[in-house]
């Protein structure tokens, strides 16, 4: 997911790292008023056909019927399954699936926080931009944003490649996916947790018990594509780590990243109730050494006898 | 049944069938030649009501218009100053905030009795349609009546106020009923036995003045607590609700979707309990709005616009703002502005805009439901809130105590025409098995009401909305379950 090059936002990136208001407000998805109050029922929404596409609800949405949106979804689960690196297919199948109810549902944990309601209020987008990167590194290791920071330059990934919302039709709610996959690079930093695909399974299973959205659990059938001692290693320790602490904890999606960056990150994951799993890499490497170790010292015995 | 066996003794009470003016006669002398002998001597009415509320006047109003239970000799005693209520008045754009819907067929029984045209017409609101919805899902019941029928009143808004004060001058008119006005109840025990009258097995009402009332037949409608009742020894069962209702009455941006000549009442079901909104004359309407008792306190301590901003709210916005929007003490206004670009509702099928609420109209009660086992005892009947608490969700428990006051009139006039006692178990059992049963009917749909839409969540969601969508589909079941409210349906019980 992290591997989508980084063509799509290079708007963002030629701006600069300037912290720009009018920018960040020209980032913020437009709230569309008059329309929504209007006497569309939510049948008279569907009764659209192919011929007939109604207009879109928010810039770059593309309303769908139910069949466009179950073909969108089942072409674009196969081919991320095939290709784990497909950010663009796995971002379909999120948003084709996320409704009806996921997406109204974290859209109503966040409307139960005051954060959250603060984070729907000012539709913050999470951009290299907007996130004055240089600043970040200047920041303490043990902090959120030196954290992330670190994470990001430990990956060589960067905050602008996530692709915008699009087949989502509640404007709204299509923030609140955008928000999601903007914070997903933070989730990574919260946990710690690499980018290769055991992470992100790992970390998938607990976005799958903290959000809830049926993206995140369709990915957890990558686990059937990891090596089988990765497999033993994710039922054994990241899978009970995950529904652990995703069920246990806050709701993330509801935790205001901006203005994190200088908590300890330790104690936000106290805050969370998150504990921090094994550190995976850390876990590979050593394996990695005592393979070789094990590898070499089969050589040397063949050597020897 | 002692009432068949007449011994000698009994022979000399004053019988319930005598007219007034002879029993006027009868008694002062009786009182006179026994003084010396007795300074005790109670007064002895037939019919003593105590409690001067909606249920009470009417039971009057029915006994004193009638014909048959005409010559029977009456008393009220009423614990507040019913000059009050007698002089009731408001100017025509302030509305009382405690009012009640009354239904055709409580309406057709005040006219019966001849208060229906005691009451300040111009301030009875009728209304046509109900709009009522689940807050979760948005599933949605529509009662109107089908072309026939069309412009049918479902039911009438009333402030009690009004239908106490008209009943209060249809009984000046008819006068010949003893009030006591301001009167305590001291206590209420049973008589003693003098010489020539036996009073063990009659109630006796002890008022703090000292004056003491014999009735033939002691009529508890004196409320939830009622003194009589506990005297009665009857039990009163039941549970709280953990629930206040809030009243207010409103200020809309017009007269109604509908306009003045088709009201609708509108009624959204929460997780906390269902707000309701009834049309009163011109652009006003008063809310019943049941919730928790936290969220009560909160909306009576908010300003007039934060208190309107989470009305219009609670039409509009989704459960979770709602929940939200009582946890914070001000700024509901801006919450509900903002909230409502991102709220997708058909304006056309919820109240009209409240732009004001009248001064010192918020007000709260707690909510309950009780029943009590029985309504008569011996010489003892119970009418309307003595008798059950229901939740006021249908609007039903002032027609269900006027349904009480009919029909215990009723059983009144056949002893008193059958030459009976009326005060005897025996005399008031029609009374009972006639009430009993429909109203603990009411009391358990209502109840059920409550519960099954106190859930926010879980499998019961998604069944309540698709059981409301069928009923709302099915045209014939919704007609009968509109004539039962309306209280002219068919007879089931």
């Amino acid at each position: 997911m992290k591997a989508l090059p980084p063509c799509l936002r290079s708007a963002s990136s030629r701006h600069g790292l300037v912290q720009n208001h009018a920018l960040q407000r020209r980032q913020q998805l437009p709230i569309a008023t008059a329309v929504l109050c209007s006497t569309h029922s939510k049948s008279g929404r569907r009764s659209f056909s192919v011929l007939n596409r109604p207009p879109p609800n928010y810039p770059g949405h593309v309303p769908l019927t139910g069949l466009e949106r179950a073909a969108l979804a089942v072409g674009s689960g196969i081919v991320s399954f095939l290709d784990p690196y497909r950010g663009d297919m796995i971002a379909a199948l999120g948003e084709a699936t996320a409704s009806p109810y996921f997406i109204e549902r974290l859209r109503r944990a966040m409307l139960a926080s005051p954060t959250g309601r603060r984070i729907l209020r000012d539709r913050p987008r999470i951009t290299s931009s907007s996130l004055n990167l240089p600043r970040l590194r200047s920041l303490p290791a043990r902090t959120v944003g030196g954290t992330y920071v670190a994470w990001l330059d430990r990956e060589g990934v960067s905050p602008d490649t996530r692709s915008s919302v699009r087949f989502i039709d509640d404007e709204e709610c299509a923030y609140v996916m955008q928000r999601y996959r903007e914070s997903h690079d933070f989730y990574h930093a919260l946990t710690g947790l690499p980018i290769v695909r055991e992470g992100e399974v790992a970390l998938k299973a607990f976005e799958f018990a903290n959000t809830l959205l049926p993206m995140t659990g369709l990915s957890m059938l990558a686990v059937a594509t990891l090596r089988p001692a990765e497999r033993r290693r994710f039922f054994a320790v990241y899978a009970p780590w995950a529904v652990r602490n995703g069920l246990r904890g806050d709701e993330v999606i509801n935790v205001y990243w901006e203005e994190e960056m200088e908590t300890d990150v330790d104690a936000l994951r106290r805050r969370l109730g998150i504990e921090r799993p094994p550190d995976l890499r850390e876990i590979r490497k050593r394996e990695r050494e005592e393979r070789r170790r094990v590898k070499e010292g089969a050589a040397a015995q063949a050597v020897a006898s | 049944m002692g009432s068949i066996v007449l011994s000698g003794r009994q022979l000399q009470r004053p019988l319930s069938s005598l007219c007034r003016s002879c029993s006027r006669r009868l008694l002062p002398r009786l009182s006179r030649s026994y003084a010396a002998v007795s300074s005790q001597q109670p007064d002895i009415y037939d019919v003593v009501c105590v409690g001067g509320g909606p249920a009470g006047l009417s039971l009057l109003t029915a006994l004193r218009s009638n014909p048959t239970t005409a010559g029977l000799r009456v008393a009220l005693v009423e614990a507040q100053d019913l000059e009050k209520v007698r002089s009731w008045k408001l100017p025509p754009d302030r509305f009382s905030n405690r009012c009640s819907s009354l239904t055709p067929a409580s309406a057709q029984f005040l006219d019966n009795v001849g208060a229906w045209a005691h009451l300040h017409r111009d301030r009875v609101q009728p209304y046509h349609e109900m709009q009522v919805w689940d807050g979760v899902t948005d599933a949605r019941i529509e009662f109107e009546w089908t072309p026939p029928a069309a412009g049918k009143t479902i039911a009438y808004m009333t402030e009690n106020l009004n239908l106490t004060s008209g009943l209060l001058r249809r009984i000046d008119e008819l006068g010949g009923v003893t009030v006591f006005n301001s009167a305590r109840v001291a206590g209420i025990s049973f008589g003693e036995e003098t010489e020539d009258l036996d009073l063990r097995e009659w109630p006796v009402v002890h008022l703090a003045s000292g004056q003491r009332l014999a009735a033939r037949l002691l009529v508890g409608a004196d409320g939830a607590n009622s003194p009589v009742r506990a005297f009665a020894g009857i039990e009163s069962r039941g549970w709280d609700y953990e629930r206040h209702g809030v009243v207010a009455t409103l200020e809309l941006e017009g007269e109604g979707w509908g306009g003045d000549a088709m009201k609708i009442a509108y009624q959204r079901f929460l997780p906390t309990g269902p707000v309701a909104m009834l049309p009163l004359p011109g652009n006003l309407s008063t809310l019943v709005w049941s919730t928790t008792p936290a969220n009560a306190a909160l909306l009576k301590s908010l300003s007039p616009k934060d208190f309107v901003a989470l009305v219009n709210a609670a039409f509009r916005l989704r459960p979770v703002d709602l929940e939200y929007m009582h946890t914070i003490s001000s700024g509901q206004e801006e919450e509900l502005a903002w909230r409502l670009q991102h709220t997708q509702f058909n304006r056309r099928a919820i109240p009209q805009t409240v732009v004001g609420v009248q001064d010192g109209t918020i007000a709260s009660f707690p909510l309950k439901m009780r029943h009590a086992d029985t309504y008569i005892g011996e010489r003892v009947a119970l009418v309307g809130d003595a008798a059950h608490s229901i939740h006021p969700l249908a609007g039903q428990g002032l027609n269900q105590g006027q349904g009480d006051v009919e029909s215990l009139a009723r059983t009144i006039e056949f002893s008193v025409s059958h030459g009976q006692d009326l005060g005897t178990r025996m005399s008031l059992e029609s009374y009972n098995s006639e009430r009993y049963g429909p109203n603990h009917v009411l009391l358990g749909v209502c109840d059920k009401l409550h519960k099954i839409y106190s859930a926010g969540s879980g499998p019961l969601v998604p069944l309540r909305s698709l059981g409301l969508s069928a009923i709302n589909a099915l045209g014939p079941v919704k007609s009968f379950f509109m004539e039962q409210a309306a209280g002219n349906g068919i007879k089931l019980f």
